[in-house]
């Protein structure tokens, strides 16, 4: 049942998530096509990271329907996860384990043989080559994003998941994943990526969905946003530099205050 | 771009091979629970006569197989659950048991390890001899020791998030059974609590290898202790699979 080119890679259709009495995700829709990078923008506790753990099969949902190219996730969650590759928040491998043998442990966990020409190459691809016998801990923040996004791509997904893959990076590392990002998107996978920078989802997302309290509230391109709402006074007040901005935009439709 | 769905044996087979490597760069701990056996082994050198060797050698069995479960098990999976390695586990095509499977897989092997080295401390130093009977049906007895504390491990994981709660819960768990353990089953600490000892997760786990390694004294009581063990394997596990939390946030 693997779908045609134009369909939907990731389909969500009125996802509910709560605990207890908090309605963390209430009714969220969204489609995410191949070759598309879309971005899930919302502040802290709008309900992010509650969405995304449902798509990575972490978290049950009180109702709706997740279908990864093609498959419903609830009815066959490993068809499901075996589709798509996950870069975690704050991903962690076995500290014991170098480069090399996290990479091999995840080859075999997504069942891809992996040769030590394979090995090598996909090193030198991320630019460890020298680096293949050290430990994950003892990698720079960049050096892990980058093992950790070749692992979520390890397997050829039709769907990447990110979940803020550049915070904490330096201007350098953090240009370098954007290339890397859009280099998955050329071959054709779908990206989903989570993050709090507006200066990043402008640069790489084609789409975006801002959520905020649980709700989907707008769903568009970046520009299209800014456009659509460039002359709301609101959006004009919270303006620093004249010139709106996604974050402009982003802030007024969510709100000044900060979340916790 | 094909969606392949691994073997179950794949997925086993890399998880076992990811965790005998963690577990190979961990000989210290590996050393360590080798090591408290071994001192007490020796140190009973003079008395080996008098209390037997199946009763030296089924203590210090006994204390390794503590260590296994409750600080080397419980204290892996503390950790890694609050790093974060369970979950980037769980986020693949990975049926969760495989996980737990190959860690208990591992500390099977640790199980027979320390059992064979007090084996060896136990000849080389002391000078007890088994048959090979008693030392073949003693390893498996270890095995069925052995996952009375690795799920009594799984309970106290099961019941606490905080890492460092867990290790020194841990501690604390161990050397109250050490020294409650072999005080009481001595009668140190009275007749009514030597009888408590004798049913306890010690005691029965004591029992249970000492009759092992004398195969020809096996008696019925054997057999209710052999229950016993099992049904404490079975209990701890349930409560522990139960309250287990892949995630310590």
């Amino acid at each position: 049942m693997n779908h045609p080119e134009e369909a939907d890679i990731l389909k969500v259709e009125n996802l509910n998530v709560r605990y207890g009495d908090f309605h963390a995700v209430k009714n969220i829709s969204f489609s995410v096509k191949r070759g598309e990078i879309f971005g899930l923008l919302g502040p802290n506790g709008a309900g992010k990271t509650s969405t995304l753990s449902v798509l990575e099969g972490l978290l049950k949902p009180d109702s709706g329907i997740v279908i990864v190219d093609g498959f419903p996730a609830h009815k066959n969650s490993l068809r499901a996860r075996a589709s798509m590759g996950v870069q975690l928040q704050s991903t962690s491998f076995q500290p014991e384990l170098t480069v090399s043998q996290i990479l091999q442990l995840y080859a075999g966990i997504y069942g891809v043989s992996m040769s030590d020409e394979n090995l090598s190459a996909i090193l030198k691809d991320i630019n460890l080559d020298d680096a293949s016998t050290k430990k994950f801990s003892q990698l720079s923040g960049g050096q892990q994003q980058r093992v950790s996004l070749v692992i979520a791509t390890i397997h050829n997904p039709r769907l990447v998941l990110l979940d803020e893959p550049t915070t904490g990076l330096d201007p350098q590392s953090r240009r370098q994943l954007w290339e890397r990002i859009e280099a998955i998107r050329e071959k054709g996978h779908a990206v989903l990526l989570t993050t709090h920078s507006m200066e990043e989802a402008e640069a790489v997302c084609d789409r975006i969905g801002i959520i905020d309290r649980g709700q989907v509230i707008t769903i568009d391109t970046p520009q299209a946003l800014i456009e659509k709402h460039k002359n709301d006074p609101e959006v004009i007040r919270v303006s620093r530099r004249g010139k709106i901005t996604l974050e402009d935009v982003f802030i007024a439709l969510t709100g000044t205050a900060i979340r916790v | 771009m094909e969606t392949i769905i691994p073997k179950t044996s794949t997925v086993l087979l890399s998880l076992l091979r990811a965790d005998y490597r963690t577990q190979w760069s961990n000989r210290r701990s590996v050393v360590l629970s080798v090591l408290v056996p071994a001192v007490i082994l020796i140190s009973w050198k003079d008395i080996v006569d008098k209390i037997g060797g199946a009763f030296a050698l089924s203590t210090c069995i006994t204390v390794g197989l503590m260590s296994i479960g409750l600080m080397g098990y419980s204290n892996s999976i503390a950790r890694d659950r609050d790093k974060g390695v369970f979950q980037r586990l769980r986020v693949a095509p990975v049926p969760s048991w495989t996980i737990m499977v190959s860690r208990l897989l591992v500390q099977l092997t640790m199980i027979l390890i320390v059992t064979l080295a007090v084996f060896i401390v136990g000849y080389y130093f002391d000078h007890i001899t088994i048959s090979p009977g008693g030392y073949a049906l003693a390893f498996l007895a270890a095995l069925v020791g052995g996952a009375v504390y690795l799920s009594l491990g799984q309970v106290i994981v099961g019941l606490i998030k905080n890492p460092e709660t867990i290790q020194s819960t841990t501690r604390l768990v161990y050397f109250a059974f050490i020294m409650i353990g072999m005080l009481g089953e001595f009668g140190i600490l009275g007749k009514e609590l030597q009888q408590d000892v004798h049913w306890s997760p010690y005691g029965v786990v004591k029992s249970l290898l000492s009759a092992s390694l004398q195969p020809g004294q096996w008696k019925s009581e054997t057999l209710t202790t052999l229950a016993i063990t099992i049904s404490y394997s079975l209990a701890f596990a349930t409560l522990g699979i139960r309250w287990f939390k892949w995630n310590s946030r």
